[in-house]
């Protein structure tokens, strides 16, 4: 109690003078500590916080249930995991859809494939464009987890995550857009909408991949993070504030497919500070959610 | 020299005949004059005017302006040097002077006055001295103040002068002297009039003289009688009548006033002063005197008046007038009779109306024609109004006026009215009014404007004197006067009026014949009118005797007091003067036309009244008129005649000396000329009488030149009396304006006091009321006040009474109280006494009691006494055996005491020992409690965790699932590869089969896919049994166990598949038809092993392999280590019965497996615990 109590009296000053994420890591700690972690107050923490690296691995696995929440069964169940993907990973090798050469972010694929029972007959099957979503995503999940077992598990999560609990809302992010937009710019809206490139955005690259492939890793986990503890809106205000930071280029464009090429190749150099916008107008407009630590 | 013949054609033309030429002609001199400053053009003129007499010059001379004045002056003193020119140069002066120049301040100053001065001392023509006193009188008034430097000079003029009249040193012709002495005479009032003081020591001075003494007497002394004495003499002294601020307020008319005030001669004198006269009542003494013994002294006086002035007799019959005019407001009836008295203020009105002393028209032509022609009254009546409006006011001094009061009035008025003829009475009655009213404000203003100065004395005798007057002499005298005028007139019309023509002044009564001729003269009656004009100049005597008559006594009380009037008939008659009058007359012949000239000019500026009264001429025209007035005015003469040389006591005034001159002059030229025949009047009279006499002629030229020169004189007096009047009328305007407001003001003071009497009237009504009204408060106030009194007295008297009674109140309850008190004590003992009482009856009963008892005790004292004696014997005998045995008892209770004791002792013990139990039970339950939530929660805990793991495990499961379906897919793939070799290479015979075989091989497979999802469904439905995966794990494993052949399961699996397909195509093609090969050919991989092994159960039954299917249920029971037992008796029971519907019953079984698992789960844990 007195630990809480001293930590918080800190953090208040902490976040006075305008410092951030000096108390998350310990708060975080603390979390941690539980022996059944409070899935909950993970995902507020996640929310509301930027995530260390050292634990973003550890709480996107106990977020998204690849590992439970006692720690007991940690080493148990990932056990199990790795066996699992030994097995799917070998039975891959067996039937020959794999090779050691096959890079890794393919084989993820396979076994996705596979798990979900959608291998095709044979390598030779065009792709399919869920299937160019996991490949991105992969892509991105390879550069940020390193164990490839964990990686698969994330990346195989990840987008069960995306086609199970965001099936709904994912479709109706283009229209919350352009609902911000018109908010916090009409101007841009009225352009965009002249231009006739507000159907052709990349939603795509935005909303299905997750950013995966458009910003920088850095970037992306911070995007991920919320978007794994379970909001999905972080990706319109990202999506608003990449439009909103590139306005003046984007006005000065009046062509919509130089808009979209534009928008699926932005500059990479100053893509934190979009993110830190971003979830600042998220919190503007959706609330910060409640500290629950 | 152009402009000298130019200047001098302009002289010649100066006096044209033609009139424009001679107005364009003058204009022209005027115009050059006033552009020329030099003195060329004026000397011209003087010499022009010296060389023609020519009248145009003089008139432009006489107008001249400021800077020419000094050449003017110089010329004319040039020719004063001259002894040929100096009297045309006197004549030009005096007509220069009389005009007033603008300049005449100058005159003293300059050295023509010098040279006049020095021409008057030394000049020996009487004409020429005549002239120039004339002149120097005229500019006396004018030069007041620089005049007194020659004062001596003037004085030593008329010293000489007064001397040369009587010693006449240049043996003139006496004619002349009268006309010298006339002006000597002037002279002297003149200067009387201005410097009093001065004069009258010059005169002691001068007259002292022995030389000088005669002419003292004769010539001074007779004029000093014409004066009053000067008010200066009185109150002045030689320097202060020198005084300049004495003259400054005076202007050359007041000066003129002035001296005529002093005068008593009544041609010199000015009406103004007549009051001075009037205002004395020894006056009327006199008059009455004289009136009353003879009437003819009268007569006398009045025609010499009436000749002379008719002044005074307009200004009292006005008078007259008004007190009559008012007298019909009053009197109505009698007022009808007054008409003559009217009609005679209405003729004399206009006389009135001029203001001045004479009357422009002659009344008595208006008077005979209203009594006479009563036709035309009211135009009269009308027009004399209108015209005579001004006249009361003109006139103020004029009239002595009687205070008037209307009561004096009515007296007057009777005796008049019943003297008049009743014949003229009712024509003027309308009139009336409008006069009277005018007359009666005049009449105020005139009471207002005369001082005080009139004693009521004077104002009460005149009435009377006027009863007396019209009741006596009224009828008598007015006839024998006119007689006389007729007389008079009938003389007069019979010599020629028109040489008669007078030169006096305006105030004489010549003017008003030559006026009335002037206006014969415009008639076109060539015939008569030279009758016309006598008669027409006659008139005005007539009419004036004619009035005097009546009211002249009355009228005249001024000139009655003078002395000099009496004598004036007898002056008329004073031989020298008269006859040299009279033959001088007789023989003079004048020429009419300068005397017509003035006559008219006079007429021209003198007033405008004249042109208005022309009508009345021709109103008068009537010859019955005429006639009526002749007669009278014979009448009058005669008696004048009579009587004039009755009265010859008194001196006469040179003027009338003068007047009588004239009058004997025309009378004898006319009484000369009517021998002559009428037509040849105008004609040269030598023509029938020879040439006269150059001589005579000479004097008749200077005579003419002189009396020209008086008339010139009183004409100047006149328009100074002219210009007082109009001053004076203004202060009456203004008086009068003073006089209505003042009325205005006393009306509205009289209606404010009436307001104001009202007002105190209502006031004190108020206040009346008010005391009312108070007194009945009072009352009421008084009233209430005794109420209240009364009140508070029987208040008083009630508190008194309350309070007595509140006192007795009080005593009672301090009675009360005490007596309760008492009563208490009294109580109080009683309930002691009570308590006493029964204590004692209670001690009492006591006793009685303790001695019953005593005396019970006693006796069972006795009694016990006794016993006790025979108990004490009894015990005596049994005193031994009784004391062992209650020791004994009381031992054995001892004992059984102590056991009892013991016993109590070790039961709460026992009960200690069991509460104590009893806690540490509790603890222990409570214990166990919370261990068991302890449990609970870790159980929870282990749940999670191994729902946690299981889920691993699943998804685990799941991915074997996959691969070995990938597997299988993969096996079939090969196999299906493999067959159709082996098909196509080795097996020729089982072609058809074959063929058959890899059609249904490659249904399966394109309907596993299709399948799949079914499979899904029915896994999920497998999920929930945990004993699936360890089941088929154990089924494999038994499998693998009975078919080692391969190393890895999967292998032994896959080959066992292929064994078990082969078989159960076999199976299948014995008994394709008893086989439901939808429902299981459906499963051939894809599906669970429920399904294989419902194949393998569907296959083996043939087999009867039903034990061993037995079996491995019952393995899998086991594992599960359920009580359950006879679960696999159930699920045989169930197996054989379902070998029809193989599907459903796996599911059955799975589900009532898995329901079964959790209650063993529970009770497991349970047990766990």
């Amino acid at each position: 109690m007195a630990e809480d109590s001293q930590r918080n009296f800190r953090s208040v000053y902490y976040e006075k003078v305008g410092f951030r994420g000096v108390e998350e890591k310990k708060s975080l700690e603390i979390l941690l500590k539980d022996d059944r972690l409070d899935i909950e107050k993970l995902c507020t923490f996640s929310q509301r916080f930027p995530l260390p690296s050292m634990y973003r691995i550890l709480v996107w696995k106990v977020l998204l249930g690849i590992i439970p929440p006692h720690h007991e069964s940690h080493t148990l169940v990932m056990k199990y995991r790795t066996e699992q993907y030994r097995d799917v990973y070998h039975a891959l090798q067996v039937i020959r859809f794999i090779k050691d050469s096959t890079p890794q972010v393919e084989v993820f694929l396979c076994m996705h494939q596979l798990e979900s029972g959608r291998l095709p007959r044979n390598l030779a099957f065009p792709l399919e464009p869920e299937d160019e979503v996991f490949l991105a995503i992969a892509k991105a999940m390879e550069e940020v987890v390193e164990d490839n077992i964990d990686c698969y598990w994330l990346v195989s999560s990840f987008v069960n995550q995306l086609n199970n609990k965001y099936k709904d809302s994912l479709p109706q992010l283009p229209k919350v857009l352009e609902q911000y937009l018109n908010v916090e710019d009409n101007r841009l809206l009225a352009h965009l909408k002249a231009c006739s490139a507000v159907s052709k955005l990349p939603y795509d690259l935005w909303f299905k991949k997750c950013f995966a492939g458009c910003l920088p890793e850095s970037s992306l986990q911070r995007v991920w993070d919320k978007v794994i503890s379970g909001s999905c809106k972080i990706l319109v205000f990202v999506a608003l504030e990449i439009l909103l930071t590139f306005k003046m280029k984007i006005m000065a464009l009046t062509n919509a497919e130089k808009i979209i090429q534009f928008l699926e190749n932005i500059p990479q150099n100053n893509t934190d500070a979009i993110v830190s916008k971003a979830i600042d107008l998220w919190h503007k407009h959706c609330g910060m959610p409640v500290h629950l630590v | 020299m152009a402009q000298q013949a130019n200047i001098g054609e302009l002289f010649s033309m100066l006096d044209s005949s033609v009139l424009l030429v001679q107005e364009d002609i003058t204009a022209v001199f005027k115009d050059n004059l006033n552009s020329d400053r030099g003195p060329m053009l004026v000397n011209m003129l003087v010499d022009y005017y010296l060389e023609n007499n020519s009248q145009q010059a003089l008139q432009i001379l006489s107008t001249l302006q400021e800077p020419h004045d000094k050449h003017l002056l110089d010329k004319i003193n040039e020719y004063m040097g001259k002894a040929a020119t100096r009297l045309h140069t006197l004549s030009l002066l005096g007509h220069v002077i009389r005009r007033q120049p603008s300049w005449k301040h100058k005159l003293s100053q300059a050295p023509l006055l010098l040279s006049l001065l020095k021409c008057l001392k030394t000049d020996t023509d009487v004409v020429v001295l005549t002239t120039g006193v004339l002149v120097l009188i005229t500019m006396l008034p004018m030069i007041p103040q620089s005049g007194k430097m020659y004062l001596h000079d003037f004085f030593g003029i008329f010293g000489r002068l007064s001397s040369w009249c009587l010693k006449n040193p240049g043996h003139v012709a006496e004619i002349y002297l009268v006309h010298l002495h006339a002006s000597v005479y002037a002279l002297f009032h003149r200067l009387y009039g201005m410097y009093p003081c001065n004069f009258v020591s010059f005169l002691r001075s001068h007259y002292s003289m022995k030389e000088n003494l005669e002419t003292f007497e004769e010539v001074v002394k007779p004029m000093m009688e014409h004066v009053r004495i000067h008010p200066e003499l009185v109150t002045g002294s030689k320097d202060h009548e020198l005084d300049p601020r004495r003259w400054k307020r005076l202007e050359t008319h007041d000066v003129v006033i002035e001296c005529a005030k002093i005068s008593l001669d009544p041609k010199e004198a000015s009406y103004e002063d007549s009051y001075y006269s009037v205002s004395q009542p020894v006056s009327i003494c006199l008059q009455r005197r004289q009136i009353d013994p003879n009437a003819s002294p009268y007569i006398e006086t009045h025609i010499s008046y009436g000749t002379s002035t008719s002044t005074p007799y307009s200004t009292p019959r006005l008078t007259l007038s008004q007190m009559q005019g008012q007298l019909p407001q009053i009197l109505s009836p009698q007022s009808t009779r007054l008409s003559t008295e009217p009609q005679q203020v209405t003729i004399w009105s206009p006389s009135a109306v001029c203001g001045m002393t004479t009357p422009p028209t002659s009344p008595g032509i208006v008077s005979s024609e209203s009594s006479q022609t009563s036709s035309q009254p009211y135009s009269k009546y009308f027009s004399t109004p209108a015209g005579g409006k001004g006249t009361p006011l003109g006139t103020p001094a004029t009239s002595p006026p009687p205070p008037c009061i209307s009561d004096d009035f009515v007296h007057v008025s009777l005796p008049s009215a019943a003297a008049t003829p009743p014949k003229k009475e009712d024509k003027l009655d309308p009139g009336r009014p409008l006069l009277s009213r005018q007359q009666n404000v005049i009449n105020s203003e005139k009471a207002l404007e005369v001082p005080g100065s009139k004693s009521s004395v004077n104002l009460s005798d005149l009435p009377e004197f006027l009863g007396c007057l019209a009741s006596d002499e009224d009828s008598v005298e007015k006839d024998r006067e006119e007689d006389a005028i007729s007389k008079e007139i009938s003389e007069i019309t019979t010599a020629d009026a028109e040489p008669v023509v007078p030169r006096g002044g305006f105030d004489s009564p010549f003017y008003r014949t030559s006026e009335s001729l002037a206006a014969s003269q415009k008639k076109p009656l060539s015939v008569a009118s030279s009758v016309q004009g006598h008669s027409l100049s006659s008139e005005p005597l007539a009419s004036s005797l004619d009035k005097s008559g009546p009211e002249g006594a009355r009228d005249t009380p001024k000139q009655a007091f003078t002395p000099i009037d009496r004598p004036c008939g007898a002056s008329d008659e004073s031989p020298a003067g008269n006859r040299v009058g009279q033959s001088s007359m007789e023989t003079s012949i004048l020429t009419p036309s300068p005397c017509k000239v003035p006559a008219r000019r006079r007429m021209g500026f003198g007033s405008g009244q004249p042109p208005s009264y022309e009508h009345l001429f021709e109103v008068a025209l009537p010859k019955t008129a005429y006639l009526f007035v002749s007669k009278k005015t014979e009448e009058l003469l005669k008696k004048v005649k009579g009587n004039q040389d009755e009265d010859c006591t008194s001196s006469t005034s040179p003027m009338e000396v003068l007047d009588r001159l004239i009058q004997q002059g025309a009378d004898a030229h006319t009484k000369e000329l009517n021998k002559l025949p009428l037509p040849s009047k105008s004609a040269d009279w030598t023509h029938f009488g020879g040439s006269p006499p150059s001589d005579e002629i000479h004097t008749l030229r200077n005579q003419l030149l002189l009396l020209h020169n008086q008339l010139l004189y009183e004409r100047f007096k006149r328009q100074q009396h002219a210009l007082r009047n109009r001053r004076l009328l203004r202060k009456v305007i203004k008086a009068t304006a003073l006089e209505e407001h003042n009325a205005a003001m006393k009306d509205q003071l009289k209606l404010q006091e009436k307001d104001i009497q009202s007002l105190k009237l209502s006031l004190q009504k108020e206040q009346a009321r008010y005391h009312q009204f108070q007194e009945e408060h009072d009352n009421i106030v008084a009233q209430l006040h005794s109420q209240i009194r009364q009140l508070q007295h029987d208040r008083e008297e009630f508190y008194n009474q309350s309070q007595e009674l509140q006192t007795k109140l009080k005593d009672c309850r301090n009675m009360i109280a005490n007596l309760r008190l008492e009563l208490k004590k009294a109580n109080n003992k009683v309930c002691h006494t009570e308590l006493l009482l029964s204590q004692v009856s209670q001690k009492l009963s006591n006793s009685e009691s303790v001695q019953q008892q005593m005396e019970f005790l006693n006796r069972q004292l006795l009694v016990l006494g006794e016993v006790n004696e025979l108990y004490l014997e009894q015990l005596q005998h049994k005193h031994a055996d009784t004391t062992k045995e209650v020791e004994m008892m009381q031992a054995a209770f001892r004992k059984e005491l102590e056991k009892a004791k013991f016993c109590v002792q070790q039961q709460s013990q026992r009960l200690d020992a069991f509460q104590k139990r009893i806690v540490e039970l509790e603890s222990q339950l409570s214990k166990k409690d919370h261990l068991l939530l302890e449990q609970k929660k870790y159980l929870e805990d282990v749940k999670i965790q191994a729902r946690g793991q299981l889920q691993a495990v699943e998804s685990r499961y799941k991915a074997q699932k996959r691969i070995t379906q990938a597997f299988e897919l993969e096996i079939l793939d090969l196999y299906g590869r493999w067959e159709k070799d082996s098909l196509s290479k080795k097996l020729d015979d089982e072609k058809t089969e074959a063929a058959e075989a890899a059609e249904e091989r490659m249904d399966c497979s394109s309907e596993g896919f299709a399948d799949s999802v079914a499979g899904y469904s029915e896994e999920a439905v497998g999920r929930n049994g945990e004993t699936k995966p360890p089941s088929t794990r154990g089924s494999s494993n038994s499998k693998g166990g009975s078919s080692s052949e391969l190393s890895t399961p999967e292998k032994s699996q896959n080959q066992r598949m292929g064994q078990f397909s082969s078989r159960w195509e076999a199976s299948m093609l014995l008994e394709p038809s008893t086989s439901v090969p939808l429902t299981v050919g459906s499963l051939p991989s894809s599906t669970s092993f429920l399904g294989m092994k419902v194949r393998e159960l569907f296959r083996n039954k043939s087999e009867s392999q039903c034990d061993e299917e037995s079996m491995t249920i019952n393995s899998l029971s086991d594992t599960l280590k359920s009580e359950l037992c006879k679960d696999p008796s159930m699920v045989e029971a169930k197996a054989p019965s379902s070998p029809i519907n193989p599907s459903p019953s796996p599911m059955n079984q799975d589900c009532s497996v898995g329901q079964l698992h959790i209650m063993d789960y529970n009770e497991t844990h349970h047990d766990h615990s």
